[in-house]
């Protein structure tokens, strides 16, 4: 059984006025200190090459996306946000995806997407705001999702880094 | 200007007198709106409301607006009548209590005009009497909302400002005695004519004292906010009231600690008498009392976000078992001491 000992209290405390005053010193001299609050639309919070922020397809250097919608991001993808439509092309690949959607809402910002993708096709973005007046408009379609490589380059370097540690050495 | 304003009829002057004081009490409770989360904010490092105009001084403003706009409610089973009449005797009282006090004297050329609607021989009690009828505004509006924690709001409302009406006039009973009037202009008067102020004398700081925890719980003011207790009550007396009738009820809150405060510098601190200097200008005499007066607005803020909320027998206890009785024997000391010296004769 626990017992909490009461402390005895001073007279100076049974007063009560006493402690007052210095409640009233300790909050005055806090008043003057400097606010910690982040000021969020004009202080963005910091973002970096492990921030986990919404999955967006890589557009390579030759203007095409790398996409060849394979579907693998669409069966890893735990929230069934994503849905794929593929297609035909005449570039080398062969195929490519007619439709590209990521349903937003869904998405839970959990990088198995990219994890599973096989031709670095997409990745986690920084990109952390959502918001819409429509359910519809946060279901990006391909135009919404295409970012140029090197706006992704930080987090293409980062998760190569990362899953070099497990590839082979030969 | 000075042969101008030595001119005007003397309605005018009452009318702008009356503006004047109003206006500004309105505009102070208005203010204090903001500075109780400015306040708040910059004792717990942030930044409180800074959206609405530079600094966030328009809140009130948009506050205004909001309350104005909003849907108003009226609980099924509430007395519609006593639910309606509630906020208007809560905010009402409070504000007619400024009337009384002497914020100054304007000196025009010759003409010496006091700075206060009236100047009545009986102003304490004429305060007195329509500080008690606020109790009203929150008994009722707890009353006739038809809620529990409403009911509850407004019993321990009306219990807790009893017993420290007590308390609030026997502090003042003992500056009516040493001051032998109990005209507010005459207590200032008294005060700057004897070169001390009321709270440096000794039987003066103990009422100061009484006084100013009285009156935290005489507005209903952290600690003593057991009308609006959050945590157990909801909101108190006003949980079931909303848009501008909660808001009048916030308003009569803040002109009832607007009054307070003016009060509480005009009995202990020498309304606008200037420290050190009694040949002050008339302007710096109104700068003293309003700085007196704003000091005591911001302890009330500074009060509440420094101390916790009593438990309401603690409340009950200090009124009853220590308050009172300090307050008693302060007022007999007082007495004998006047009578028996030539004082007050």
């Amino acid at each position: 059984m626990v017992v909490v000992q009461r402390k005895e209290l001073t007279l100076a405390e049974r007063l009560y006025l006493p402690e007052v005053l210095r409640g009233l010193s300790l909050t005055f001299r806090k008043f003057f200190e400097k606010p910690i609050t982040r000021q969020y639309p004009e202080q963005p919070l910091p973002t970096d090459e492990v921030t986990r922020g919404q999955p967006r397809l890589v557009v390579k250097d030759d203007g095409n996306i790398a996409c060849v919608s394979c579907g693998m991001c669409e069966v890893a993808c735990p929230a069934y946000a994503i849905t794929i439509d593929g297609g035909e092309t005449d570039r080398g690949i062969e195929r490519e995806p007619k439709r590209f959607e990521i349903d937003m809402l869904r998405c839970i910002l959990c990088g198995f997407c990219e994890e599973a993708c096989p031709k670095d096709a997409i990745f986690m973005s920084n990109e952390l705001e959502l918001a819409d007046f429509t359910r519809a408009g946060l279901v990006y379609d391909l135009e919404k999702l295409k970012r140029p490589k090197s706006a992704l380059q930080e987090r293409i370097d980062y998760v190569y880094r990362l899953n070099n540690r497990w590839r082979s050495k030969q | 200007m000075e042969a101008f304003l030595a001119d005007v009829p003397e309605w005018i002057l009452w009318v702008a007198k009356v503006a004047l004081i109003f206006g500004g009490l309105i505009g102070t409770a208005a203010l204090m709106s903001l500075a109780e989360r400015k306040v708040s904010a910059w004792m717990q490092f942030r930044h409180g409301p800074n959206r609405v105009g530079p600094f966030g001084l328009l809140q009130p403003l948009a506050d205004g607006i909001k309350f104005i706009f909003k849907e108003e409610l009226i609980p099924e089973g509430a007395n519609k009548f006593l639910f309606r009449l509630a906020p208007a005797l809560a905010a009402i009282p409070s504000m007619m209590t400024i009337a009384v006090i002497p914020i100054g004297t304007i000196v025009v050329g010759e003409k010496k005009i006091p700075f206060s609607i009236a100047q009545l021989d009986l102003g304490i009690m004429y305060m007195l009497a329509l500080g008690g009828l606020s109790v009203y505004g929150a008994i009722l509006g707890g009353w006739a909302s038809n809620s529990k924690y409403s009911l509850l709001g407004g019993l321990r409302a009306s219990a807790q400002m009893i017993s420290y009406e007590l308390t609030l006039i026997l502090s003042i009973l003992v500056i009516v005695a040493l001051s032998g009037s109990l005209d507010l202009g005459a207590i200032v008067t008294a005060q700057r004519e004897n070169g001390l102020w009321n709270v440096f004398t000794p039987f003066g700081a103990v009422a100061f004292v009484l006084f100013t925890i009285a009156s935290f719980a005489e507005t209903n003011r952290h600690p003593f906010d057991f009308a609006e207790c959050e945590p157990e009550l909801v909101g108190g007396f006003h949980t079931e009231y909303s848009a501008m009738r909660f808001a009048l009820f916030f308003l009569g809150e803040y002109c009832a600690m607007t009054v307070m405060a003016c009060l509480n510098a005009t009995l202990f601190f020498g309304g606008p008498s200037v420290p050190l200097w009694p040949e002050a200008p008339w302007f710096l005499g109104i700068l003293a009392f309003l700085l007196k007066a704003g000091f005591f607005l911001f302890l009330f803020i500074w009060v509440r976000w420094t101390l916790p909320r009593f438990r309401f027998d603690q409340l009950m206890r200090l009124g009853w078992k220590v308050a009172l009785p300090i307050a008693l024997a302060n007022v007999l000391v007082v007495g004998a001491w006047v009578a028996f010296t030539a004082k007050g004769s």
